[in-house]
């Protein structure tokens, strides 16, 4: 039998009243935190520092510290001139396949299976992603995203969001999939509609702006700038299109407590294992496919039928076809491939931010999918009309700036 | 207790320490953080206590049986779909009150349950002491304190996994107020008339 | 009496009406009798913060103009 609502509500207060005590609280360190960070003042300031903090200690860590001062000296020095030297018959396809172009001089240019392949992610991406998911699940146990999302909550508001959409945002920059599935946090369909379209479009993950660090440091700026008022317009257009309601944020906030070694340390290692298990295949397997598109002359067609578009309206060179198809496999790779086609520095902003907004990658799709297939369809709907619109307002943007 | 494989399915608010709990049960994997929501879908694990295997689900949270959103409503299909599942109900021993709420509702349903009292030692910390004992009395279920991050009363929780009760509301509520040795009577429904004649 | 809105930082009160979301306010503990102290406020129509059994809870700045309540001034914050 079941109790109407207020009956149930009274016998939780009776047996509330017989069974807990309450003594005085003190407050803790932990409370006092918990107030500061909250506060529009100082928990602004707070909110800025940690984020600023966050980028730094990522591009620092991942892109100088690893990736430069370790993964390129090995890849580049030993591993290639190795790999260049032992595989046989350097005109065959095998080579060309496997170890690519047999002049190259880096492991970006080379773009074979295991030089390119293997350099983008464990040299470049695996460093990335490492120490962005420490600082995420610092942030994550600590208590301090329902902070978060109580700072941001204005911001989302306007776009049909409430501030907890932070949540899947923040998922979304480590990796898109787990993030598609944490928009169940949101109440209403209309809400984790346009929360997953502008997750798919608009935010890059961990292994992708890994590869940008690493390719375009001087413009990733750009590009994350493009990217976050992209989500904004976007944002504002879909919550005036799609019907639903938007719900407030209404949340607990969680007191703070230390991040415990051990669970951190967990989490760590099961994200690393699973970007090895299913990430790295994923990029040695793209390099492969899109080498054999290339050799089949696939590519080139495309290059062809689609250069009015590309030259005209988003204003890039055609060979950035290429990188887009490889973008559907693994955005990290199509970032890298990009880099080594010659382009003025605009265009090269242009084209990351394609290669972002294009598309969700293959296992982006498929959680998608999982989470419904009209959402899904309209979603893809939403992508294409969002790629042509923002790709040539971008390139309208770089006509007026006199950079196109 | 006879049956080959039982099924316990782990309820309780968002951010009360499920799936940590989960994680000292079972041994299994599930994502643990400091945020309410932070499991959105469910995970399964197997937990051997004294012979007997158990299927372990660990359910995203939720403040009641009426989904509010699509991760609530993943616990609450949870609970249609496995009805003679035992039902382990995780509070927050710092906010009572709320998971009781939830509690009396999977009570109501008739489903044989067992309580943790998680958190106890962040209740400790701010003085608040929840009567273990008497909690236990009035909801004629067993509860165990525990403390899934310090790993305090996780034995115990396992070995009293096997005792999980079903309760009568309506003794629930005699006992709630105070009625302890009067034994459940048929006139005790009649009397709230809104059972629907249980 | 105020709205659970209008409240300034530090003020406390308890709870007399809850106009809206009445089902999911009190599942957050937001329930009739109860005391709240207002912990933040957020600029520009932003969300409130209040504490209620010593949790604090997050709530949209419409939902907080829906809970009516007595106040009894301040508590030092």
């Amino acid at each position: 039998m079941a109790l109407p609502v207020q009956e149930r509500w009274d016998l939780v207060d009776a047996i509330a009243r017989k069974t807990v005590t309450t003594g005085t609280h003190r407050q803790t360190l932990g409370d006092v935190l918990g107030d500061l960070t909250v506060r529009p003042l100082t928990g602004i300031s707070v909110a800025v520092a940690v984020l600023y903090a966050f980028w730094s200690i990522f591009s620092s860590f991942a892109g100088a510290l690893v990736t430069d001062g370790f993964m390129v000296k090995a890849f580049d020095n030993y591993w290639l001139p190795w790999l260049q030297e032992v595989w046989p018959d350097p005109a065959s396809i095998h080579y060309f396949l496997f170890v690519g172009d047999p002049l190259a001089e880096n492991c970006f240019e080379a773009f074979g299976m295991l030089t390119s392949g293997l350099f983008v992610s464990i040299g470049v991406v695996l460093p990335a992603v490492l120490i962005f998911y420490l600082m995420m699940t610092v942030l994550e146990d600590s208590g301090y995203l329902p902070r978060l999302a109580v700072l941001m909550d204005t911001v989302f508001h306007r776009i049909g969001l409430h501030g907890y959409a932070i949540v899947p945002a923040i998922l979304g920059l480590g990796c898109n999939v787990p993030a598609v599935t944490a928009t169940r946090v949101l109440e209403t369909r209309k809400q984790r509609f346009i929360m997953m379209s502008l997750l798919a479009i608009f935010i890059p993950c961990g292994a992708q702006i890994g590869v940008m660090l690493e390719v375009i440091p001087e413009t990733v700026g750009w590009v994350m700038l493009y990217l976050v008022i992209g989500f904004g317009i976007f944002g504002f257009v879909l919550d005036r299109i799609i019907p639903g309601s938007n719900p407030e944020i209404l949340i607990d906030v969680p007191p703070y407590h230390w991040p415990l070694w051990d669970n951190v340390a967990k989490k760590l290692m099961n994200r690393t294992k699973s970007f090895l298990k299913d990430a790295v295949p994923f990029v040695l397997f793209g390099v492969l496919i899109v080498n054999v598109l290339y050799l089949a002359g696939i590519i080139g067609a495309l290059a062809d039928l689609l250069e009015p578009l590309f030259v005209i309206w988003f204003g890039v060179p055609k060979e950035t076809v290429g990188p887009l198809v490889a973008a559907f496999l693994r955005k990290d790779l199509a970032v890298a491939q990009l880099s080594a086609i010659a382009m003025t520095p605009y265009q090269m902003i242009t084209s990351v931010v394609l290669v972002s907004i294009y598309f969700p990658c293959v296992a982006t799709f498929v959680v998608m999918l999982r989470e419904g297939w009209k959402e899904l369809a309209a979603a893809v709907a939403v992508l294409v009309a969002t790629v042509f619109i923002y790709g040539g307002l971008i390139h309208a943007v770089g006509i007026l700036m006199g950079v196109a | 207790m006879a049956d080959t494989s039982k099924t316990v399915l782990m309820m309780g608010n968002p951010n009360v320490g499920k799936s940590a709990l989960f994680n000292r049960l079972t041994g299994g994997d599930a994502v643990v953080s400091n945020y309410p929501g932070t499991t959105v879908d469910y995970t399964k694990g197997v937990l051997i206590e004294s012979g007997q295997e158990y299927e372990v689900i660990d359910a995203p949270g939720t403040y009641s049986l009426e989904a509010r959103d699509a991760a609530e409503g993943v616990a609450v299909r949870l609970i249609s779909e496995n009805p003679d599942a035992t039902v382990l109900i995780v509070l927050d021993a710092t906010r009572v009150e709320r998971g009781l709420y939830l509690a009396l509702e999977v009570i109501e349903r008739g489903c044989p349950v067992i309580i943790a009292l998680n958190m106890i030692d962040a209740a400790r910390d701010r003085q608040i002491a929840v009567d273990a004992r008497m909690l236990q009395k009035i909801l004629g279920a067993p509860v165990v304190p525990t403390s899934a991050t310090g790993g305090e009363g996780i034995r115990n929780l396992a070995e009293t996994i096997r005792k999980a009760q079903k309760a009568d509301i309506a003794n629930v509520r005699a006992r709630a107020d105070g009625r302890f040795d009067e034994p459940a009577r048929s006139g005790g429904c009649a009397e709230c008339g809104r059972c629907g004649g249980c | 009496m105020k709205r659970l809105s209008e409240l300034e930082y530090g003020e406390s009160g308890f709870i007399r009406e809850i106009r809206a979301s009445q089902y999911e306010l009190n599942r957050l503990g937001i329930r009739m009798k109860k005391q709240v102290k207002m912990s933040t406020r957020q600029p520009i129509k932003g969300p409130v913060v209040v504490v209620v059994d010593d949790m604090e809870v997050a709530m949209g700045l419409d939902t907080a103009e829906g809970v009516v309540i007595e106040t009894e001034g301040h508590e030092g914050s």
